[in-house]
């Protein structure tokens, strides 16, 4: 007997918008670990991240009622957590603790390629750049998403995301060049 | 310029710092569970009646827990390093859990339960059940 598929995103999020808990329940196991890894890439911070995290699945709990399904489940939550942390980011002042380098983020297999030092000079070096840079290039190297998601959870045009991610491409660049030597083990 | 960027050698360090795994914190989607289930009531389908001068006030589960919530996490910030992971109503009791930063005296739960439980008088004009305030860990930053 074959694994039955897992309840796609939008039949779980129909079902929590009509009162059913365990639905939505399903969409915060499933989705969690990603919205808190976004989080602590915008914000550089764990405890804020966690705060981001609570915070977006209280606000899509109340929105859900009026979700329209006009962008995926994903997409809207990625948006929810996108809005959260940016509003976290702009709140303080532009200082960044950045404990993602030294204790949230474990060794992967291509991670080993890389110290975990120069890692941490990557992600600092994202943290400097402007919200508006950081947050697509976050969502788009970092997360995956396509052009079109990314675009659809700024709510931004394709061509106007494309230039900013090359201008944020650039500048980080530019950062990484004082602190960076190709080839370093 | 017009290169791509991602051409750059120095770029296969971003990738790489990409596919690092980040691990979730222990026990985030059960607060996250916590925290959604008391906003969303379920404990009692009634509302409290909180006993006032004039008369009693009456507030739902779920407006009480986000109120307190919300209140919880403002002053939170106002003393620094506190975070505030759930609140649920159990039993007639508003649990709040906090994470607090490291070197932040736990004390703080103390001077938080005192902040919020005031702040609270003064939002519904009469007292607001037990609060308990429960540091259940600490964040280095």
């Amino acid at each position: 007997m074959s694994e039955a598929a897992p309840v796609p995103d939008e039949e779980l999020a129909a079902r929590a918008a009509a009162g059913d808990h365990d639905a939505f329940d399903i969409l915060v196991r499933r989705h969690t670990a990603r919205m808190y890894r976004v989080a602590l890439r915008i914000t550089g911070s764990s405890a804020e991240a966690e705060d981001v995290v609570q915070e977006a699945w209280l606000s899509a709990w109340r929105a859900l009622p009026g979700f329209r399904f006009e962008s995926a489940v994903s997409t809207w939550l990625y948006r929810v957590t996108t809005n959260g942390a940016l509003g976290v980011v702009r709140r303080r002042k532009p200082t960044v603790p950045l404990d993602e380098g030294d204790a949230g983020v474990v060794p992967g297999p291509e991670g080993y390629v890389v110290s975990a030092e120069q890692v941490g000079t990557v992600l600092r070096a994202i943290a400097e750049l402007d919200v508006g840079q950081r947050i697509p290039l976050i969502l788009r190297e970092f997360e995956g998403l396509t052009y079109d998601e990314v675009a659809e959870v700024l709510e931004v045009s394709v061509p106007a995301l494309r230039a900013r991610l090359h201008r944020a491409r650039v500048a980080l660049l530019a950062k990484l060049g004082d602190n960076f030597r190709p080839g370093e083990r | 310029m017009s290169e791509d960027p991602r051409d750059d050698p120095r770029w296969q360090q971003v990738r790489a710092a990409a596919s690092r795994p980040v691990p979730t914190p222990p026990g985030l989607v059960e607060r996250v569970l916590r925290s959604v289930s008391g906003v969303r009531g379920g404990h009692t389908t009634a509302p409290l009646d909180l006993p006032s001068s004039g008369g009693k006030t009456q507030v739902s589960e779920r407006a009480l827990v986000l109120m307190t919530r919300s209140l919880a996490a403002e002053i939170g910030r106002e003393l620094g390093g506190v975070h505030v992971s759930a609140v649920a109503l159990e039993e007639d009791v508003l649990q709040v859990l906090v994470t607090i930063r490291f070197g932040v005296e736990a004390a703080v739960a103390e001077l938080l339960r005192h902040r919020v439980s005031a702040a609270l008088t003064g939002q519904l004009g009469s007292a607001p059940p037990t609060i308990n305030v429960h540091v259940v860990d600490v964040h280095p930053d």
